[in-house]
This record gives structure tokens, sequence and C-alpha cells, in this order.
């Protein structure tokens, strides 16, 4: 885990209101694995850091993605390049990807969060990857997406298969699956094996103050940042996992 | 550096306040050198999970935290930490947790003389169970009875954690003082409630949490240095303090010591750098010790 002052190297919208924002972080870019996230703190910003999933890990930088949820993303997203931002990561227990011949990922929305780092680490391990991306409509889906096949999902119909990602996506021996937490629930009644990583709110980051507690099923909590935020989805107390936060995803 | 609380020396005026440094073995990047000394996550006799999400929130300059005091319980807590911090340079004293003065008691009964533990910190903004759940800290007999029951099984430091929701702290003040208290410590969080305006309910799932964070600094430094002015035992100032400025605010007004709680989860290295930034400020002025701090306490 490094602390670092990471300067903002670049910035491009990837869908409406939805833009993927690059650090200089080179500890971080060659330790993170996917699934991680960074808890990042700004000025003028919240009192507390708040967690993103890497998005990307390039040779010095990562990338994260958010939009404009409340004002601290705005102000996030306000910053200049070069403007500084407190970097803690990375952090959590991440997707395990060994031992698969096909690994499909399902992301909704900002849930694209992890996924391009989870393609990396899949083909790495050997695996066929596919790809299945939803969103309401073809405006607010992520533009990008990597995969030796991919399937994009609108609910509208506006962009591929109309419907959910859950609903498009074809079955596999490994299924990684980020969104809402709404989405993940719908993702545990279909592979109660598939990995998620899910959404709380989050103070530390590194296990100290308790605030994410992820109910699970066999009674009790345990913390997003720490045992999660990936977990096995059967493992989960989806109808006590809040799914009304402004924000959908460890992102 | 040095400050000391009863008859506690510690090497640093800085602690890391309950709940904010779980055991001492969660915080990363932990420069320990600065650390006067830890209190531990707060602990009941027997293990608890705690309460449901959403646990915290975020409010202006602070937050807002019902964790519900999830921990595994005192055997848990003697068989996993304990050993480990019979090894620290630093002393740890455990926050304890209790539905009845006889509960806290028993906790004492059952730490005291364990390698490791080397005081208490009595937290009375429990409800107590016995009396229709009303808090041990806003009576003042109450919390005297609560620190009384602990007094007895322990010759080991007893401090108390005074709560802000009261009348008059120095009232309370004076009853642990009385009751047999080493130190106090001023104060716990607030209690606060926020509304999400899209559920048209509490952000928090438990309704209430505890309000820390700058927010409440001006009204801790204010409780804390009623509290001082009230008793002869020292006092351990908390709340909000995110900087060296901050903690010396506290001191100023009367404090032997600080704890540093939510500055932690911003910040790993908070503590240290209230730490140094202290002994900056002693040294640009010209004291040789934090005795030479100028102190603000007049008497009542």
């Amino acid at each position: 885990m490094f602390l670092l002052d990471a300067p903002i190297t670049g910035r491009r919208e990837v869908a409406r209101g939805m833009f993927v924002l690059t650090l200089r972080a080179p500890q971080v870019a060659s330790a993170v694995r996917a699934g991680q996230f960074v808890n990042l703190g700004w000025a003028p910003g919240p009192l507390l850091r708040r967690p993103f999933s890497v998005y990307r890990a390039l040779d010095e930088d990562i990338e994260i993605v958010l939009k404009a949820v409340g004002t601290g993303t705005t102000a996030l997203l306000a910053m200049e390049i070069g403007d500084r931002v407190s970097c803690l990561g990375p952090l959590g227990r991440g997707f395990e990807l060994a031992h698969a011949a096909g690994v499909v990922l399902v992301s909704g929305g900002l849930g694209v969060a992890p996924m391009a780092l989870a393609a990396r680490d899949a083909r790495a391990a050997g695996a066929r990857v596919t790809w299945v991306h939803g969103a309401r409509t073809a405006a607010e889906l992520c533009g990008e997406a990597d995969g030796d096949k991919v399937v994009w999902a609108t609910d509208d119909g506006s962009r591929g298969v109309r419907g959910t990602a859950v609903a498009a996506a074809p079955d596999a021996d490994v299924v990684l699956a980020c969104g809402p937490n709404r989405m993940l629930a719908a993702v545990a009644e279909r592979w109660p094996d598939a990995q998620v990583a899910v959404g709380t709110y989050m103070g530390c980051g590194t296990g100290v103050c308790l605030g994410c507690a992820v109910p699970l099923k066999r009674g009790g909590y345990d913390r997003a940042c720490k045992e999660g935020p990936v977990y096995i989805a059967r493992d989960i107390d989806w109808a006590s996992l809040p799914s009304h936060l402004p924000y959908a995803v460890p992102a | 550096m040095s400050a000391q609380i009863g008859g506690l020396r510690l090497r640093g005026p800085v602690l890391a306040a309950s709940g904010t440094f779980g055991y001492g073995t969660e915080v990363p990047l932990l420069e320990r050198r600065a650390l006067g000394g830890m209190v531990s996550k707060g602990i009941f006799l027997r293990p608890r999970e705690g309460t449901p999400p959403p646990r915290i929130v975020e409010t202006p300059s602070g937050m807002l935290n019902a964790i519900g005091l999830q921990g595994p319980g005192v055997e848990a807590l003697i068989r996993e930490y304990a050993p480990k911090w019979a090894e620290w340079d630093f002393p740890v004293l455990v926050n304890i947790n209790g539905e009845s003065a006889a509960e806290y008691g028993e906790l004492a009964a059952r730490l005291d003389g364990v390698p490791g533990v080397a005081g208490f910190e009595i937290n009375i903004s429990c409800p107590n169970v016995e009396q229709g759940g009303l808090y041990f800290g806003n009576d003042p007999h109450a919390a005297a009875a609560v620190t009384e029951a602990v007094r007895k099984r322990t010759d080991l430091p007893v401090w108390v954690k005074l709560t802000p929701m009261v009348g008059d702290i120095g009232v309370i003040a004076r009853a642990v003082e009385s009751a047999g208290a080493d130190a106090l410590c001023a104060i716990n969080t607030f209690v606060g409630m926020s509304i999400d305006l899209n559920a048209y309910r509490p952000r928090l799932s438990f309704r209430t949490g505890g309000l820390s964070g700058p927010a409440i600094r001006p009204l801790a430094v204010h409780l804390a240095h009623q509290a001082a002015r009230s008793v002869r035992i020292p006092v351990i100032g908390i709340g909000g303090i995110m900087r060296a400025e901050d903690a010396l605010e506290f001191l100023v007004a009367g404090c032997s010591a600080v704890q540093v709680g939510t500055a932690t989860f911003v910040n790993p290295k908070a503590i240290a750098e209230v730490h140094d930034g202290i002994a900056a400020f002693l040294a640009a002025r010209g004291f040789a010790s934090l005795g030479d701090l100028p102190r603000y306490l007049p008497r009542d």
C-alpha cells in the first residue's frame, strides 16, 4: 500500500457525463490487480477520501472512472491537468482469475470501472474474454470495452441488445460483475458463484473504521475495503445491502 | 515531548482515539515513534455484530457513524491482540463498554493483569439497560457507579470518556473524579442525524450516529476546557483534531494530551504529523517542554 501525491495527467469523456481520469501513481500502477481500488482525497474536496476502482494501469499511470454525483466528484472533475490528488492504494482484494478457459465480464453503468483491468488479467491468465456491458441508453454507455467478444446492452435498445447486461450475458466458467447493487443481486440469482465487486459507503479504505460493512449470508458483516470489494455472489445477504447509494459502484 | 497522565508517563502527547485505530494492527503506514499511546476499539464482554449498513455518512466537515461497537468480545481481544500489545513500546488502553455497571466491572477484572493491557478508558456513552436505556454518561450517579465498579477491580489507570450530550459537563467530570478516575477524555461524538431526501428517511440505518471531525472541534475545545476547569485530574482533549494547531488549542485550553481520531481515516499519517507539528511549534516558540506551553485555565 502506498500513499502518493498523484498529479492528474489526463481526462477524457467516455460516455455522457462519465469521465476517465488519469493519475501519475507509478507504485500503484505496477502493484494493482483487477478489482482493487484506490482511496482518493483532494482539495477543495470532501473530508473523507472516496474509493475508486482502478480502471486501467499504464506504465506509470492509473485510470479511474467517475461521474459528477455530488459536490466532491464535481470538484474532482473541475481540477486541472497537473493538479495533485492524494492517492492511497492499491486497496482491497481483487478478482481471482486463475484457471479459467472462458471469462465473462458483466458491467452496468459505472460498473465498467474494474473491468478493463479484469480483461487484462483474464487474458494474461490465458482466458478468452467476453465483455457484456450495459447502461440505460447508448449515450450513457461507456464507449470503451475490450474483449475477444464485446456485447452491448441498453435498457431502451438504443445500442446492442435491448435489456440488461445480466440478461444479455452468455454462461461461462468464470463470471465477474460490477454495477449497481441491484444488478449484482440479479447476478447472484443467475450465477451464485460469480465474483462481484460491490459498492458501499466507505471511510478509511484500510479496514479500520468498519464503515463499509457488507452483510453476509452466514450472518454478521465484513469489510468491503479489506475482505472485499470482490465477493462470491452467493455469500452476500443482498436484501440487507443498501442499493440506493448515490454512487453505484466501488467506484 | 513526554506527557504525564496520572501515573502513566507517555512519550508524547498524541494518542490514537478509540474506534479509529482498530486494535493497533490495522492502520497502514503507521509511524509508531510518534504515538504516545493508543486506545483500542471499544470492547464488550461478548462479541457484537454491529449495525446494518449504511453505517457512515459524510456531513459538512464531519462524519456520522453508527458502527454499533462491532467487536470480537473480550476473550478474543485477550487471545489475539493483547500479546501483540505486550511487545509494543507504547501503552494500549482498552476502551470498555457494558450494559450495566457490573458488566464494566467484570470487563476490568478480566483484563486486569493481562500483559499488554496498560489501562482502561471507560465509554460511558452506552445505554444502561437496567435503567431503561438511559445513558450512563448523562447521569452523574450512573457515571460514578460505572467508574467505581471499574476502579474497585483494577489498579491500572482508569480514564473516563465523557459524552458531550449533557447539560453541564463539569457535573459529570466531578462525579467521575470523585469515583476514582485517573483522567478524563473529553469528548466523545455528538449524536446527530442526516436525512436522505430521495428516500425520505435517515441516511444511516441506525437513524442516528456519532458526529466527529472538524465540524465539532470548537464545541469539543469548549467542553474539554470546561471539564479541565472542573477537576484536578488530567483531561485528554478529543474532537476534530486534523493538524498540530488543532491539538495545541486543546492543550492551551487546559488538556494534558490529545487523541486523534477521524483524521486517521483521512490521512494514515495524521498522528505523526500532529506530533511533529506540536514539537515544531514548541521549538519555534522557545518552549523546552510541553509543560512550558502557556495554558488558559482560570479556575472556577
